[in-house]
């Protein structure tokens, strides 16, 4: 029993941490334009079909190459996003940005079906296997997405409070006008994290890849519930994202032992709405 | 003012004129589905209209309503035979009571919490339908909806029952019509383009935005509960999220906030699926590259482009004038 419960645990902080880390992906953008991306869940799905689809199953390269070319090419693709649809959106209201997102998320979700065709596959030996550590059995899968998660939030911290440009960032988050006024290239900033979100939703959609098959749908539920980690943590507050992606995490996965398993993704969106009621600003109580 | 509010019942009443006209020259079954569909969707997107046209607020649960009022009105009618005429009204007041509950805990915090509460409960609703078999038939559905009767003319064929639909239409535009030039209407305006002047009027900004979501649910699970009679056959594959976007689209490519836009949204945004079929795999993605088109660069939508044409027309007519 004691070890169900510790298995549950881990496996709920490794889901906790792809939450967090959808979080951070769309705050960033929503601190640094004001734009809800709703299609982050989509360009989750669009990192895992480059990585799965074209450089592992169709050009058959190794892992590591697979990654660093999938996180490049996603990176083209967020200039293209950022100066075509982020960027004419910033000052419009806000009805129209999150259409305007949600229609790109479905424009996503038919190229992808157009291009790699509509069938569900999965990356053949990528992160398989099992490790047992008394009577705890835990997936590779779940370690890889722990660690890898942690380095990317710390690499995230460090640009943020260490280099020019994500002190840049920061300062547009707090006061887009002054900072334009302070002499920062918004527009700059503005395509920079969007590419870094990008890329977090690149590495979210290769990391899940061992849990999910690849499919248009894959990452719908992990799209929800990162908002709901964002909620839960307190709106636009990256460190708060962190803290609900893990509680929502382990609070799920704990739940699947007292209801039925299929009600289990419910238990984020109550979470959301009992936060919302009791404590709007979230566990950290700091909103932006 | 009062003549552009005076063209714009012109218009409204000439679209249900055209739409009453239409089943006389078409018998294609197929064709009058897409019609009680069209005006369904055109009673959904008048409550709609009330909180994300006019109060600004993003709801992106529509789905999640329409199927609490599909699945309220079949229920209760099929498996306690309850007449539908009360069954409807059962699912109005579930509507009433879902604004009022889901509308607490997301509108009285100023932000976007109520488009990612509404998707929440949307997907919430869908994993119930599907997974709760004994009740909802699951993905199965359920099937065999009583279609009723309205006084001695049972609605058993799609034309009557389009007919039905198309008086309950008049009727709620009529009741939009009434509650958007009513106190109610100024004070959802006033929300959306100036909250703090409203504050300092005295005026709960939460209370507003509240009754305009209220409203919305109940258009919503009225719309729910007319298709689930019309449709006979309801299941949890139908109310995903995709629905509910499909109903913003209509707002917005109508023209937010306006009546008019709504139905003009409803009709061509219907019909457009229909027009784009011939071009086989690449019709979705036309269509929502229209739509984000239309986003971008028409945000007060079709009705805007009158009013555009119009005014031209009226340059040049002056400018002629003048010389």
């Amino acid at each position: 029993m004691g070890s169900i419960i510790v298995q549950l645990i881990i496996s709920g902080i490794a889901m906790g941490f792809i939450y967090a880390l959808v979080g951070i992906e769309y705050t960033l953008i929503w601190n640094a334009s004001g734009v809800l991306n709703f299609s982050h869940d989509k360009l989750i799905t669009l990192g895992a079909y480059i990585f799965g689809g074209t450089y592992i199953v169709g050009m058959q390269l190794g892992f590591v190459e697979g990654i660093l070319l999938s996180i490049v090419t996603v990176a083209v693709i967020g200039i293209i996003i950022a100066k075509v649809i982020f960027i004419p959106l910033r000052n419009l209201t806000m009805i129209y940005t999150i259409m305007a997102t949600v229609m790109l998320g479905k424009i996503i979700v038919e190229a992808i079906r157009l291009y790699w065709g509509p069938v569900p596959f999965s990356v053949p030996g990528f992160l398989v296997g099992t490790v047992k550590i008394n009577n705890i059995v835990i997936s590779i899968a779940n370690i890889v997405i722990i660690i890898a998660a942690a380095i990317c939030v710390c690499a995230l911290q460090l640009f943020l409070y260490k280099t020019k440009p994500g002190k840049a960032m920061r300062c547009v988050a707090q006061n887009r006008n002054a900072s334009q006024i302070m002499g920062i290239d918004v527009k700059t900033v503005m395509i920079i994290t969007i590419i870094i979100s990008m890329v977090i939703c690149c590495l979210i959609g290769i990391l899940v890849s061992p849990l999910l098959n690849i499919s248009t749908t894959m990452s719908n539920m992990i799209g929800l519930k990162g908002f709901a980690a964002g909620v839960i943590g307190g709106f636009g507050y990256l460190p708060g994202a962190i803290v609900g992606g893990l509680v929502i995490g382990i609070v799920e996965n704990l739940a699947s032992m007292v209801f039925p398993a299929v009600y289990k993704d419910i238990a984020a969106f109550v979470l959301l709405v009992a936060f919302l009621l009791v404590r709007p600003k979230g566990i950290t109580g700091k909103t932006r | 003012m009062k003549r552009i509010a005076n063209r714009q019942y012109l218009w409204i009443g000439a679209i249900f004129v055209v739409l009453a006209l239409v089943p006389l020259f078409i018998d294609n079954n197929y064709y009058i589905t897409i019609l009680n569909q069209m005006v369904i969707n055109m009673i959904v997107v008048f409550g709609l209209n009330f909180i994300t046209g006019l109060t600004g607020q993003m709801n992106l649960g529509t789905a999640g309503i329409y199927a609490i009022g599909a699945y309220t009105s079949a229920l209760l009618s099929k498996n306690f035979g309850i007449s539908p005429w009360l069954t409807m009204m059962a699912a109005i007041c579930a509507g009433f009571l879902l604004g009022r509950g889901l509308g607490y805990p997301s509108l009285k915090m100023k932000g976007v919490y109520l488009s990612l509460t509404t998707l929440a409960f949307t997907e919430i609703v869908r994993i119930f339908a599907t997974n709760l078999i004994d009740i909802t038939g699951g993905t199965q559905g359920i099937n065999d909806i009583p279609r009723f009767a309205v006084g001695p003319v049972m609605l058993d064929t799609n034309t009557k029952y389009f007919y039905f639909i198309l008086v309950v239409a008049v009727l709620v535009c009529l009741l939009s019509i009434r509650i958007v030039y009513s106190k109610w209407g100024r004070e959802f305006r006033a929300v959306r383009d100036n909250a703090d002047a409203i504050e300092s009027l005295g005026l709960d900004i939460k209370k507003i935005k509240i009754r305009a979501f209220t409203l919305a649910a109940m258009y919503g699970t009225l719309g729910g509960a007319l298709y689930a009679h019309f449709n006979s056959y309801i299941t949890s594959l139908s109310f995903t999220t995709d629905l509910s976007i499909n109903y913003v689209i209509i707002l917005m490519v109508g023209g937010i906030g306006s009546i008019l836009g709504n139905m003009v949204g409803a009709v061509v945004v219907t019909l457009l699926p229909e027009l784009l079929r011939f071009l086989g795999d690449y019709y979705q993605i036309t269509y929502c590259i229209l739509v984000l088109i239309s986003a971008l660069f028409l945000p007060n939508g079709l009705v805007s482009i009158y009013g555009k044409i119009t005014g031209l027309l009226n340059k040049g007519s002056s400018a002629e004038g003048g010389e």
